[in-house]
């Protein structure tokens, strides 16, 4: 599984991502929540830009973001458009576009590796209510490995349907899948079990 | 809530390979395969999927791993989307929604602890896996796109008929699984199991454990 972190040594690639976390959470709330002219939008759309420069991306890094948004954004402009006057539609696409662009930048510049750290410090202190932190980690590593696993029966399932000339449907496709699913799981769980995790 | 048991062994399992299922019913690879020409995706049929095999609280944390590893930065949401980007866009409330939903599916569907019936089966899948995702996933919208509720509303049916035909083939593969392989509707592990396969399946299953 390919992450979307962009390899570099920008000062943001550079930060904790815990700070880089809150930083952008904070730019972030600030885009969103202030209510925009045309003229602070623009100062807005600066920030966003120069933010991307900083982090080493570039422009083409930047355009690569909104063009997997672009549906999206389509979408939201053009249900705006119908429902308000232009200048209110603009701002309001153009400042979702800002959100999720800014909101990406984390992404790029921080390894997952880094993020799941990140994700169990911020979640030890909910351990008062209940909350394993080390059980949550676990999870999430154990599904990154297991991924490819279920990616492998997924494509078992399609080689062998096209070996028998079979069109694949939901049917013939998914249900062959969830039984080698949830076969893997119980053995995966005993697995488990063996190595000492029982409760 | 928040206080319950901890899972053991093997609901951590079965959380983690349903979250990686739904992470892999939403990859393009697997959409060409699913349904040939038809734009949507299968991940909210895996989240519905979650609910109905896993039950409530498995099936809400399977769809809670996968959204903190799309949070993480992996690209596990349909179509490879992926990253906190995600988290702030309009459809954040959908995402929230999702794991809403299936506690609500898993509670109607996996009530009395019997075989799935078809008639439950498709209540909870469409109070779960349509009202209770479009209840969370419409005021998030509004709120951040700044139309009104109405407006919303109406944009957001035109999704309805995608998420009813998931709905119709959630129903139909529950019931599927249920005949092909019940044991994967296997309660809880609470109190160790004791099958007798235990040793053969042990040994095979070994070498794809990480940090064995």
């Amino acid at each position: 599984m390919i992450s979307l972190y962009r390899p570099g040594t920008s000062p943001l690639h550079r930060m904790p991502a815990g700070r880089k976390l809150l930083l952008i959470g904070v730019l972030v709330l600030a885009i969103s929540i202030y209510p925009h002219t045309l003229w602070t939008l623009g100062i807005a759309v600066a920030v966003v830009v120069a933010g991307y420069l900083i982090a080493g991306q570039g422009i083409s890094g930047l355009w690569r973001q909104v063009r997997m948004v672009w549906m999206l954004i389509v979408f939201t402009g053009v249900f705006q458009l119908i429902f308000v006057p232009w200048p209110a539609a603009t701002i309001t696409t153009t400042r979702i576009l800002l959100v999720i662009l800014c909101a990406a930048l984390i992404s790029l510049t921080t390894q997952t590796s880094a993020m799941l750290d990140a994700i169990e410090r911020g979640l030890t202190p909910l351990s008062r209510i209940g909350v394993r932190a080390d059980r949550i980690a676990l999870l999430l590593a154990l599904t990154i490995t297991v991924i490819p696993v279920i990616l492998g029966f997924a494509r078992d399932i399609i080689t062998a349907h096209r070996a028998r000339g079979v069109r694949p449907g939901p049917r013939t496709f998914v249900v062959p899948l969830l039984v080698h699913t949830m076969r893997f799981a119980d053995e995966l769980g005993e697995a488990l079990v063996a190595r000492g995790l029982r409760s | 809530m928040t206080t319950r048991t901890s899972f053991g062994g093997a609901d951590l399992a079965r959380i983690a390979v349903f979250a990686a299922l739904i992470a892999v019913l939403g990859m393009p690879p697997a959409i060409a395969a699913f349904g040939g020409a038809v734009p949507i995706t299968a991940q909210t049929l895996g989240v519905m999927l979650a609910g109905t095999i896993l039950g409530p609280w498995r099936g809400a944390a399977a769809v809670l791993v996968l959204e903190l590893l799309a949070f993480a930065g992996l690209p596990v949401l349909a179509g490879g989307r992926g990253g906190a980007g995600v988290f702030v866009g309009p459809s954040v409330g959908y995402l929230i929604g999702w794991i809403a939903g299936v506690i609500v599916i898993g509670l109607i569907v996996r009530a009395d602890r019997r075989r799935p019936t078809i008639l439950r089966t498709s209540i909870g899948v469409v109070l779960g896996g349509i009202v209770t995702i479009y209840a969370f996933g419409i005021p998030f919208q509004a709120g951040i796109t700044g139309l009104g509720f109405g407006p919303t509303f109406l944009s957001s049916l035109l999704f309805l008929p995608g998420d009813l035909i998931k709905a119709v083939i959630a129903v139909a593969l529950t019931l599927a699984l249920w005949r092909a392989y019940p044991r994967a509707f296997g309660q809880t592990s609470r109190r160790p199991q004791a099958s007798s396969d235990t040793v053969t399946s042990v040994n095979e299953s070994a070498p794809t454990t990480p940090q064995a």
